[in-house]
């Protein structure tokens, strides 16, 4: 039996000795393709299983975690003042199991504890966050900064921040330029959220571009936060370099209507970039800023379309009737569809819909036009 | 004793809810989209003194669930809170020109929504 | 004739060790990849983009033709996706049944005078409706004349949309809820990094034109699945479940390779060819510039994003096609061979079809990694290795029947490509479960992992086969009466790559 299997592996080792290359390499990559396909099943097999494991244990560490809250923590009157703190140390107490000693049932905990805290505001909200600290669980948010991979740097860093737990400038500044944009990106929401003296200091440093997506969150986060002092933004929309920061600010300044921030936004209108024209000129609009009117229709002429429509938006959101004639023209003679549509709907913001001039309007404009103006007085559509 | 419906998909914030509700002794029932409130509310004949639903879930959002309820001749009188999430603004809007009775921002502030369910049940009394 | 056969084996030999070279790059590619994204996907937030005033705006199109059956419960799944600013735009292209009059009941439509703009022109549209309910505000209903193909029902769909971003799809697509969270956010995540000044000031305006010196993302796809054993309760998918029939049963384990490992290898090196007609989120601005849908083409969703790259690198514009790998699609893939084989001759005639089209760019310079790798690639390894793969079988019939074929070597060969496949296959479902775990149990993954067994022998053979017919049709130039029949449901149309 033995020999002759020895004597099989011998064949196959002759054969193999004196194949042409291709063989060699085939009869190579057969192994390869074998073990490798074995490997990928065992892994599926592996990563189910773990994962199936894991569920369920995550599963039961927050239906614990829950029962313990809303015995512990929910359970307080939300309209009575207790002393703040003494809820959260007897909840404490009960925490002090042994499936929250580990590292995973921690985080277990600190994730559940962050889901409940961006739930719920006022004093329980202050409870969980008094909770996470007794539990020292802010240790072990520390611990994963220090770590080297970005991924658990972040998610330290989201956790901090949403518990609020001040970190040093020198820890997070640094990241805030950080080459990893994910990192970057957590590192300026934790400076904004727990910077106590200038949280906007970022904006002065910031020298890579501020992505659209994270614009979203930290937006969220500086009209949430309720102790941030909001500076001027004018400073930046006039100095920075940083285009995607200009524009940024040019969203806040509309959220906050800013007017301090508006000759700043007027100056903007000179700049060569188009797009930062329209942004600028979009924030004009939003912000009813009657002033800018006759500068918006003298420029008009000679801008570039997207700067065209947003002319047309803005005078329409202002609407001081002003420049009614002006929008008419623009509706009548423009040959661009999309100036048509846009002018049209100006007026029909600006007028009432049974006012003289739409009606004169609409007796008097092509099918097209007509059409146009419809559509735009229609309640039931919105653009 | 008030029966309220909780319509919310998120676990974490259905439990806090419910919670809050039940401290101040409401009855409570709790369903996770629009498909199975629909049912309860048919089931119960809309056996509720008042609607907390959040806006968007599977199967039929809360402004759904809102304009059905609305259209029912039992319904038209129910008062309905919205729950939103911060910055939706547009969606406040949307919902109380739809007949919300009242709008809640995530994160919730438990004395708030105690404070707007009262009022929204002592104004159904009187 | 020793000489021919030196050459026909040599060139035959260098073929196949590209194609095996580029799938096992793919593979390295996608790898790295899936662990980018799950690793960020992990970190990301995407509720704070559910309430925020800065979402960009997103359309969603889809094309319905008679499907009264489930029309209302897909359009309420559209209704119900989880975004803030967005709009469902329902195409009805000529429905014969009640389709139409379905939707009106159900959403209290009226009809309303829009300010239809035909920047792509299609058959023409009889009527829009929108709902009184404000709860159903972000419905519009178009009513246009059949115009017997997917393409002229998105185009119609794209002329009405208001914002900037359409999503396409089909009406008996199943779309996972946080769909357009997760495929808005690539577009939002390119850095427009310098702003260059060009030139001199412009005589028209007076100001010096600039342009962004970064990459635009133009469009962005997702994995696509079969519905077609999963559990729907109202079009939303309760258990995702792998077909239990063996055809549409390999389709799944091919789609899941083609996407997983095949787009998004491709993606981490931005060379994706195409964006699957099942879903597809673009740039709607740069989507009507190169012409929106092309109605004639029997590959509509390879055909535009070819012309969007080309329109892009024909303006000096940086662009990014982009995947993730998180499958936020199920479709129903053809159950039976009839339409299956429709299907497939029909993809492989589109094949035929873009290869002849843009015949120009491939291997042009000045088109980049258009030119250079994705249309040289489709050109290679997916238009050509039907051809290859039957000329070779007749050669290894040829040398059985003159009796000089060396059977060890040639048995080991065929060991090594079978086994080669089945490795390739195993791989991307293996990268499939790294994102998320899909299926209950591990049975059923198993399962489908063993179908790469069989998928050589039975499925593989048919895939040959269909294209080829493609091809010839394609070349005779046969008219297809398939009209609409075929687009229903199998609309979706994507390159699958054969090992």
């Amino acid at each position: 039996m033995n020999f002759s299997l020895l004597d099989f592996l011998e064949s196959i080792f002759f054969e193999f000795r004196y194949a042409p290359l291709i063989i060699q390499v085939a009869i190579l990559f057969v192994f390869v393709a074998i073990s490798l396909t074995l490997v990928a099943y065992f892994s599926i097999l592996r990563r189910r299983f773990r994962g199936f494991r894991r569920d369920k244990n995550v599963a039961r560490l927050n239906e614990l975690i829950d029962e313990l809250l809303i015995d512990n923590v929910l359970s307080q009157d939300p309209e009575s003042v207790e002393t703040p703190g003494q809820t959260a140390e007897t909840a404490a107490q009960a925490f002090h199991l042994p499936q929250f000693s580990k590292r995973r049932g921690r985080q277990v905990l600190i994730d559940r504890l962050l889901n409940y805290r961006n739930n719920v505001r006022g004093a329980m909200g202050d409870e969980i966050r008094t909770l996470y600290l007794l539990l020292e669980l802010d240790k072990d948010s520390f611990k994963k900064l220090k770590s080297r991979k970005w991924n658990r740097k972040v998610r330290a860093l989201n956790e901090l921040s949403n518990m609020e737990i001040g970190v040093a400038d020198v820890i997070i500044l640094p990241l805030t330029n950080s080459r990893n944009r994910e990192l970057r990106a957590a590192a300026r929401h934790a400076y904004i959220k727990l910077s106590k003296n200038e949280p906007f200091k970022f904006f002065d440093l910031a020298t890579e571009p501020l992505l659209l997506w994270d614009q979203v969150e930290l937006f969220r986060i500086i009209t949430t936060t309720n102790h941030i002092a909001i500076p001027n933004f004018a400073q930046w929309i006039t100095y920075s370099n940083n285009k995607s920061v200009i524009s940024f600010c040019l969203k806040l300044v509309v959220h906050y209507h800013q007017l301090k921030a508006i000759p700043a936004v007027l100056k903007l209108l000179d700049t060569k970039d188009h797009l930062l024209r329209a942004e600028a000129i979009n924030c004009l609009g939003k912000m009813k800023i009657a002033d800018a009117e006759d500068k918006l229709a003298y420029i008009y002429n000679n801008q570039p379309l997207n700067c065209q429509i947003e002319i047309l938006k803005a005078l329409g959101r202002i609407g001081s009737g002003k420049h009614t004639e002006f929008l008419k023209q623009e509706f009548q003679l423009s040959t661009d569809f999309e100036l048509r549509k846009h002018a049209a709907k100006s007026l029909t913001n600006s007028e009432p819909p049974g006012s003289e001039l739409i009606t004169e309007l609409l007796e008097t404009s092509s099918a097209e036009n007509k059409l146009i103006l419809k559509h735009c007085m229609n309640p039931l559509i919105k653009f | 004793m008030s029966k309220i419906l909780l319509i919310e998909d998120d676990e974490v914030m259905s439990t806090i809810v419910k919670r809050i509700l039940q401290k101040a002794e409401y009855q409570v029932d709790h369903v996770r989209n629009g498909k199975e409130a629909f049912e309860i509310l048919e089931h119960t004949g809309y056996g509720y003194d008042l609607i907390i639903t959040d806006i968007m879930m599977p199967y039929a959002n809360g402004f759904e669930i809102l304009s059905k309820v609305r259209n029912i001749p039992d319904g038209r009188q129910l008062p309905v809170i919205l729950l939103s999430n911060a910055g939706m603004d547009d969606m406040i809007q949307e919902g109380l020109k739809l007949g919300a009775d009242d709008f809640l921002k995530k994160p919730v502030l438990p004395a708030e929504l105690l404070m707007r369910i009262r009022r929204l049940l002592n104004k159904e009394v009187s | 004739m020793e000489l021919f056969r030196n050459i026909y084996e040599g060139s035959i030999f260098f073929y196949g060790l590209a194609m095996l070279i580029m799938y096992a790059l793919l593979a390295l590619l996608s790898f790295r990849g899936v662990i980018r994204f799950k690793r960020k996907d992990e970190n990301t937030d995407y509720t704070c983009m559910l309430n925020s005033v800065l979402a960009p705006g997103i359309s969603v199109i889809a094309p319905a033709f008679n499907e009264g059956v489930t029309i209302i419960s897909n359009v309420r799944s559209l209704l119900t996706l989880n975004y803030s600013r967005f709009e469902v735009i329902i195409v009805n292209d000529g429905s014969t049944d009640d389709t139409l009059d379905k939707l009106i009941r159900e959403f209290e439509l009226r009809e309303i005078d829009f300010a239809y703009n035909e920047r792509i022109k299609t058959q023409p549209v009889k009527r829009l409706f929108k709902s009184v309910n404000v709860a159903y505000d972000k419905l519009l209903v178009i009513d246009k004349v059949n115009g017997k193909s997917k393409a002229d029902a998105s185009n119609a769909g794209i002329n009405a949309a208001s914002y900037d971003y359409f999503l396409c799809t089909d009406v008996d697509c199943i779309i996972e809820k946080d769909t357009l969270l997760r495929l808005i956010k690539p577009f939002m995540e390119e850095e427009y990094k310098k702003v260059q000044q060009i030139g001199e000031p412009c005589p028209e305006c007076g100001y010096v034109h600039i342009v962004e010196e970064g990459v635009r993302v133009i469009a962005a796809g997702a994995t696509l699945r079969l519905a077609n054993d999963c559990e729907i309760d109202q079009g939303v998918i309760v258990r995702v479940r792998p077909p239990r029939k063996l055809l549409p049963r390999f389709q799944e384990m091919e789609y899941i390779r083609a996407y997983v490992l095949g787009k998004m290898g491709w993606s981490m090196i931005n060379c994706v060819p195409n964006v699957s007609g099942g879903l597809g989120l673009f740039d709607k601005e740069i989507a009507i510039k190169a012409g929106g849908y092309d109605h004639k083409s029997f590959a509509e969703d390879m055909d535009i994003v070819t012309r969007m790259c080309q329109y892009m690198i024909d303006n000096k514009l940086r662009y990014a096609v982009r995947y993730i790998p998180t499958t936020q699609c199920w479709t129903e893939g053809p159950p039976t061979m009839k339409v299956f084989s429709r299907q497939r001759t029909r993809w492989g005639r589109g094949m035929a079809e873009i290869i002849t089209i843009h015949r120009k760019m491939i291997f042009n310079p000045r088109y980049k990694r258009m030119g250079l790798v994705v249309l040289p690639c489709s050109l290679l390894f997916e238009f050509l290795a039907p051809i290859i793969e039957f000329t070779g079988l007749l050669y290894y019939i040829y040398l059985i029947a003159t009796n000089s074929i060396n059977w060890d070597y040639a048995l080991i060969l065929l060991a090594f490509v079978y086994l080669y496949s089945v490795m390739i296959t195993t791989l991307a479902i293996c990268w499939d479960q790294l994102t998320l775990r899909y299926y209950k149990t591990w049975r059923e993954v198993i399962g489908l992992a063993l179908m790469a067994f069989l998928e050589p022998i039975l499925y593989h053979p048919l895939i040959v086969f269909f294209a080829l017919r493609g091809y010839w049709f394609f070349i005779t130039g046969k008219k297809s009466n398939w009209g609409n029949m075929q687009r229903q449901g199998f609309g979706q149309r994507r390159t699958v790559q054969t090992a």
